[in-house]
């Protein structure tokens, strides 16, 4: 067992450029979720739409980014309408249903065969990432190290962008949740009866915050695809939805730090159980009927199912929440 | 996966099952197939041996079948007959040659079974017999595309493919809308129930035991009702009462349903499984008018619409089942009315549990067992039961056929997009939620 590899590589997965994306996705899920107590299960969905709607007008019609970047953003805030027009009036469990299922019906027009000449099917969309290359000020192939990992001069550069990212939507989502505009967010968390009572257009701004934590979610998807320069279905499944949950909800909803410590803390988690035990079957330290090379990759799954059910049930406030913020009573 | 790739998988897979056939026959897996041929094969020092197989997709899988009583004859170039044989119940054939040489296989077309051929036409293959050894050629078929029934015709199987999903919709969407009415949770792991069931059934039937597949459905819809009632009592009955919120407990459901579904992959793979028991039954059709099934189909359908009617008795006639409704109702009227609205809760998940349990195994004998089915059919059951309008069981029965429906006309409408055929069930779910929020048989006081 080569612990050393194992942890830096797991330090390395918490802050990598793959993490800073992850984080970005679960700020405007906080959005939804933590601060307007809005259950979007399809936060995948959104971060998908984020990066087909970035990478295909590159790719397949040679697109300047900086045109892409509209694209992306009428995508998002045409997802959210479709999405909260039906349902932002009803019960939670309608917008919940209703999403997980849109994100779904993304991933399966994504991954279709008869699609593959616009979204590339299930091999993903490659040929779009080339300004990030030409952007980069550090040399491409060049090799850098955290400790015992080594990792290339495009994820170097992919960190500093995502991280920078974050920085400035997590300031965002900072000023605006100060601004009076946040606070009837956090009213109709609270009680939305009382919002309405004080004559606050429930719906809209309902929608506002979709639209907005929708944004932001998209933005995260681009930059989720383009660390590993391929928009990939597989990389929008409902896991990805439910690993946001997870984040924010370990690093205290409607926290601005929340899902910056909840995802370092979440991936440094999954990332330890998944080294240790590629580590173990490889080297035949755990029984072949436990797990063996081809299956122990599902257990980091199995693990995050598990932490998400505990925090929900044993310590709704994550690690930093207040408990008095912990509000997961919309109905 | 592109054109070009699913090309190149089913010639990968093709030269793959040759292979396989080379070594099974080096090994003398095929010794009976010598047997079942008799006359010249056995003395023969130089064989040419190989199988018959039928390559159908159906509901999106594809599924090889070997086809017996298929003539083979072995042709020198010039069209004389060297030998010949007819496929055995395995679809095998073993022919004899007494010169080694360069020679033709051919497959006599009059002996197929009706509505295939060939694939590609490939009826004929070349072949080099070398002294003592044994050359293996496999014979690929197809749906005969020159018998393709017109487009109009295939309504009426279409409908009936839909009927079918839609009873296992309704029977798994029965549970899932009885716990929403009666907790109001909308329990994301119900699909996990699903999954666990046709599971246990297979681990009974193939993997642990070779126990038939009816004994081995029972005892795992047994298992899956306990496995109901131990949710309920284990986690959602201590949730309820420490006060955790509806919206808490769906987020505690999702979590539970990752862990759980990853548990199954981890456990038994990711492959596609099939029972033991009634899933060839191409042979066996049974034509009703425009319709073909199998008396699988047939079966499914007639059990799960009894299934059904014996709900509908026990939610209406019975004391208990108008328990269950009061509860649904107003879940605080019934408990000061006498009724104990725990007992009608864990009994709703015990019956969820084993109609659960039964549709994943009818689920899996239709469509094969998969880790992720029960993901698949939770989004189309929560379509149903919104469709129906939500916590009403006979809403979900309602909207069950719509969803079946609408998934199979999607393969009718756009047979090159069949593996996006849940979408248009998604698509008409967001479509009814603009015009009629409370569904179509539900009350408006649920809505908002």
């Amino acid at each position: 067992m080569n612990w050393e590899l194992i942890f830096w590589n797991a330090i390395y997965t918490a802050i990598n450029a793959g993490a800073a994306a992850m984080c970005i996705v679960a700020v405007g899920l906080n959005v939804h979720a933590g601060y307007t107590g809005l259950l979007n299960f399809g936060q995948a969905g959104f971060a998908a739409v984020g990066a087909y709607a970035f990478a295909i007008p590159i790719a397949n019609y040679d697109w300047a980014w900086y045109y892409a970047i509209p694209v992306v953003m009428a995508a998002s805030v045409g997802l959210s309408c479709l999405l909260g027009l039906p349902t932002l009036r009803l019960r939670t469990d309608y917008l919940a249903i209703v999403t997980i299922a849109s994100a779904e019906i993304i991933r399966l027009f994504a991954n279709s065969t008869r699609f593959t000449w616009l979204t590339g099917g299930s091999d993903g969309k490659q040929g779009w990432t080339g300004f990030f290359l030409d952007l980069n000020p550090w040399p491409n192939g060049g090799r850098y190290r955290l400790g015992a990992q080594v990792f290339d001069g495009y994820r170097l550069f992919m960190l500093v962008v995502g991280w920078s990212l974050v920085i400035i939507v997590s300031l965002l989502v900072w000023a605006l949740m100060r601004s009076p505009w946040g606070r009837v967010l956090k009213s109709i968390r609270e009680d939305e009866d009382a919002a309405r009572a004080l004559g606050k257009n429930v719906v809209a701004f309902k929608m506002q915050s979709l639209v907005l934590g929708g944004l932001i979610g998209s933005f995260g998807g681009l930059m989720l695809s383009a660390q590993t320069q391929s928009a990939t279905p597989g990389q929008y499944a409902t896991n990805l939805t439910f690993f946001a949950f997870t984040i924010i909800i370990l690093g205290g909803l409607s926290r601005v730090k929340g899902p910056i410590i909840g995802t370092m803390i979440f991936l440094f988690v999954i990332q330890i159980v998944d080294n240790v035990l590629s580590q173990a079957t490889r080297n035949d330290k755990i029984p072949g009927w436990m797990a063996t090379t081809s299956n122990y990759s599902q257990v980091k799954f199995i693990v995050a199912g598990l932490i998400l059910a505990a925090l929900v049930v044993f310590r709704p406030q994550g690690i930093f929440g207040d408990r008095r913020e912990q509000v997961f009573d919309v109905r | 996966m592109s054109r070009g790739c699913q090309r190149g998988a089913q010639v990968l897979l093709r030269v793959l099952t040759v292979a396989v056939f080379v070594a099974l026959g080096l090994l003398g897996f095929g010794g009976d197939a010598a047997h079942a041929q008799g006359d010249d094969g056995d003395d023969a020092a130089q064989v040419v041996r190989g199988r018959v197989i039928n390559e159908r997709e159906e509901d999106g899988e594809r599924i090889r079948e070997n086809v017996a009583g298929v003539r083979i004859v072995v042709e020198t170039e010039s069209g004389e007959v060297v030998g010949e044989a007819v496929t055995d119940d395995d679809g095998a054939y073993l022919i004899g040659i007494a010169e080694p040489g360069d020679y033709i296989v051919r497959l006599d077309d009059e002996t197929l079974p009706e509505g295939v051929s060939a694939q590609d036409g490939e009826d004929s293959l070349a072949v080099n017999v070398r002294a003592n050894s044994s050359t293996t050629r496999a014979f690929f078929l197809g749906e005969d595309l020159r018998q393709a029934t017109g487009k109009l015709g295939q309504l009426p199987q279409t409908l009936f493919h839909g009927f079918k999903l839609a009873t296992i919709i309704a029977i798994t969407s029965i549970g899932l809308s009885l716990v929403f009415g009666t907790t109001g949770l909308s329990n994301f792991a119900h699909g996990e129930m699903v999954t666990f069931g046709a599971l246990l059934a297979w681990g009974l039937n193939r993997a642990w035991a070779g126990v038939h597949l009816i004994p081995a459905a029972l005892v795992a819809i047994v298992l899956s009702a306990l496995a109901g009632g131990m949710f309920e009592v284990g986690v959602w009955r201590r949730l309820r009462r420490s006060g955790t919120s509806l919206t808490s407990m769906m987020i505690v459901s999702i979590g539970l349903a990752l862990g759980l579904r990853h548990l199954f992959l981890f456990r038994a793979g990711g492959d596609l499984k099939q029972y033991g028991q009634y899933t060839r039954q191409r042979e066996s059709l049974i034509t009703l008018g425009p319709i073909d099934l199998t008396p699988r189909s047939l079966s499914i359908i007639v059990i799960s619409l009894l299934v059904i009617l014996g709900l509908a008795f026990f939610l209406l006639r019975t004391r208990f089942g108008k328990a269950i409704r009061a509860v649904s109702d107003n879940p605080e009227l019934a408990s000061s009315s006498g009724i104990d609205a725990e007992r009608v809760v864990l009994v709703v998940w015990v019956l969820g549990g084993a109609l659960a349990g039964l549709g994943g195994v009818f689920y899996g004998l239709e469509y094969g067992i998969r880790w992720d089915m029960g993901f698949t059919l939770l989004l189309l059951m929560f379509a149903a039961i919104i469709l129906g309008g939500l916590g009403n069981p006979f809403g979900a029965l309602v909207g069950a056929l719509i969803i079946g429906t609408f998934v199979e006309l999607w393969t009718w409408v756009l047979p090159s997009a069949v593996d996006m055929k849940n979408v248009g069930a998604l698509i008409a779910l967001i479509a009814l939620l603009l015009v009629r929020p409370q569904g179509l048989l539900g009350s408006k006081e649920r809505v908002g």
